[in-house]
């Protein structure tokens, strides 16, 4: 075992940070207040990933055969880290980085892959991904927006709702229901956002501007050349997809930078000697860095070619407790950040209250934690 | 950076499970309060297995990992001093070995007794010396904290100097206990897992109950977090990373510590089930180099300054 970084590893996070440092217009702070679902970061992650992908910095883990560097999982979680501990200039293309690329490289038709990787290879295109349902988020296997299959044609109705990204994506990554089996009964189609009968509402929400939205669809005729997969796939690509996903934002790093950033406040306000606010913040400290390790065992996983099961889980809940207690602790001892006085903390938090909301809710984790890493025997269905 | 064991950290692994197999479960009708093994010391000191760290190839991380894996057995052995804060101070004191703090005589110390040698560490520096039968004074046969434990009366003036900084015992004495609480998070986790999975009530068992399962898996990040924020502390050497794993140790400890003898309901008030001998370990740790208090006024000194 070691815990340092490597040269090429410590120089590959340098190269990224002097890179964003350069790069990042000033007042990129204030900026990145807004969500990175909002059209102002939307906008400007359309430029900023074009200039990442022409610096090689955009896909640099993606196999070489589909125009990455072919470096590895330690590389893409660096990657992950130094974009959102700067406040994710890629808004919502870090999605087609981690999962989305490498997802249509597996199970994606050749006129799929044609249509989009030179889009997403170019940091121009933005993915929303249509999972929940009114009546299905944590349940996913029970959604129920129907696709019917027409001649050439699926005819789609239904609703999401949370849909990140929807009122600016391209391309809808959509989960429908062709039949009545409750996992084989699940099929993708890659919906343009721009297709009559799709009506996006914004919800208004207390992590961002244009980050939630309901998606309804009336009538919706996808060609059948826009499945992705087979009919009934879904469920397996899904298995797929979350191999790539299974960490998903290193919220731990940003928690921890932003706990660092209190910090150097109250100690600039003379407010650090309190032995109380110094212990709360070291206790802070730990569930970061103890969220951090579980999240390296995962990638180290990743390296070895292991399969990742519930650990990932486990992983996932150590950073909603570090948000938790992150957040707790800036309110308490830093209230002004979150009226104004620091954009950054502001940031952290509105993108901190959702860690144990965004993929999966904590409790789900929990559920997987006591099923598959204890092995409890199940609960009764 | 490189988490997963290397093939040398495997094979010792692999040896201390083996040699410490038989000692995995509490013998039959053994209702101690504290549980130990002459034999077992014995074996694991003639094998080396407590003194990995000076093994170039082996190291700190190395000595770290068979610490939490003794510390899941039901016996209790003094191996987090012996391992990972003797070779700082004297390779060859004799064991057992402990370590006291010049400010805290008050407090009973784990693994004490006439011929152990002790480690103070203080204001003045590190000092040791060897326990005489007048320096100790028994706790008494009822100790709650499944260790051995007794009390020291007395340090003598011309107690050995060591040139080592307190700083640096302090470090890795912090690593020691968290790499010993961790081993003791999983042993009780495993204990209790096993219990409420067996259990049946309702018509179903224990652990089927969301209740119970949700706190569960929270115990299960926590003991997650310890491990590997230990095996970090050993690696890197860090003074914060050592305050930060012990306190998160301590902190992990406090949180299971009673739950853990609720969930198992009136069993978990006897000496007949060994949840005990992890859980009042675990107790005793709270309480090494201050408590979560100190250690977390430790780790803000070291990270913020």
């Amino acid at each position: 075992m070691d815990f340092h970084w490597t040269e090429e590893q410590a120089a590959f996070r340098q190269k990224l940070d002097d890179f964003l440092r350069a790069e990042l217009p000033d007042g990129w702070e204030e900026f990145s207040k807004h969500g990175p679902a909002s059209p102002a970061l939307t906008e400007f992650a359309r430029q900023f990933c074009r200039r990442l992908a022409e610096g090689g910095m955009l896909f640099p883990h993606w196999p070489k055969e589909i125009g990455g560097e072919g470096l590895g999982p330690w590389e893409q979680q660096i990657l992950a880290e130094v974009m959102w501990e700067w406040g994710e200039p890629r808004g919502g293309q870090y999605m087609n980085v981690n999962w989305i690329g490498p997802t249509l490289v597996r199970y994606g038709t050749e006129a799929q892959k044609a249509r989009y990787l030179p889009q997403i290879a170019s940091g121009e295109m933005l993915w929303c991904q249509g999972f929940s349902e009114p009546n299905s988020g944590s349940d996913l296997a029970s959604l129920r927006t129907r696709a019917v299959l027409e001649g050439d044609h699926y005819r789609v109705n239904g609703q999401k709702i949370w849909t990140s990204y929807a009122g600016l994506a391209d391309t809808c990554f959509l989960l429908t229901r062709t039949s009545d089996d409750r996992k084989r009964g699940i099929t993708i189609l890659l919906v343009p956002m721009d297709t009559p009968g799709i009506t996006v509402r914004q919800i208004p929400s207390l992590i961002g501007e244009g980050d939630i939205h309901e998606v309804f669809f009336d009538d919706v005729l996808v060609p059948a050349t826009q499945r992705f997969g087979e009919e009934g796939q879904a469920w397996e690509i899904i298995g797929f997809l979350l191999t790539n996903e299974r960490l998903g934002i290193p919220r731990y790093h940003l928690a921890r930078a932003a706990l660092d950033r209190a910090v150097a406040m109250l100690k600039q306000a003379g407010d650090f000697a309190d032995a109380m606010v110094r212990a709360e913040a070291a206790r802070c400290a730990a569930l970061c860095e103890a969220a951090r390790t579980a999240n390296y065992a995962i990638v180290q996983k990743r390296v070895d070619g292991l399969p990742v099961g519930g650990e990932s889980s486990s992983a996932r809940f150590a950073t909603v407790m570090a948000e938790r207690d992150v957040c707790a602790f800036i309110v308490e001892h830093v209230p002004e950040a979150l009226a104004g006085a620091s954009a950054y903390l502001q940031m952290h938090h509105q993108r901190g209250v959702v860690a144990g909301i965004a993929a999966g809710a904590a409790e789900i984790q929990l559920n997987i934690i006591a099923s598959d890493v204890l092995q409890l025997p199940r609960e009764p269905r | 950076m490189q988490l997963s064991l290397n093939e040398d950290q495997t094979q010792v692994l692999d040896f201390v499970d083996s040699l410490t197999r038989p000692y995995a479960a509490v013998p039959m009708h053994d209702t101690s309060f504290a549980l130990t093994s002459d034999a077992l010391d014995g074996a694991l000191m003639d094998n080396g297995f407590l003194d990995v760290m000076a093994v170039e190839e082996l190291g700190p991380v190395t000595a770290a990992l068979v610490v939490e894996r003794l510390a899941r057995l039901p016996f209790a052995v003094e191996a987090a001093v012996s391992s990972l804060v003797r070779p700082l101070v004297d390779p060859e004191l004799p064991r057992p070995v402990c370590v006291v703090e010049e400010s805290a005589l008050r407090k009973p110390v784990r693994f004490l007794k006439p011929r152990a040698s002790v480690i103070v560490v203080g204001p003045s520096g590190v000092r040791s010396f060897t326990a005489s039968e007048a320096q100790v004074r028994s706790a008494g046969e009822e100790v709650l904290y499944a260790y051995p434990m007794a009390y020291l009366t007395d340090m003598p003036a011309d107690a050995r100097r060591h040139d080592v900084s307190a700083g640096e015992v302090r470090r890795a004495l912090r690593v020691a206990m968290a790499a010993e609480a961790a081993g003791l998070l999983a042993g009780a986790l495993a204990s209790v897992t096993t219990y409420v999975s067996e259990r049946q009530q309702f018509g179903r068992p224990l652990a089927t109950f969301q209740a119970m399962r949700h706190r569960l898996a929270e115990a299960q990040v926590l003991t997650n977090g310890v491990y590997w924020l230990a095996l970090r502390a050993a690696g890197t050497g860090d003074s914060g990373d050592a305050a930060m794993a012990l306190l998160h140790a301590q902190e992990a400890a406090k949180k299971v510590g009673y739950d853990y003898h609720q969930f198992l309901g009136a069993m978990g008030m006897t000496l007949e089930h060994p949840l005990h001998l992890w859980t009042y370990r675990l107790k005793a740790l709270t309480s090494e180099l201050g408590g979560r208090g100190a250690n977390a006024l430790a780790a803000a000194e070291a990270i913020w300054g």
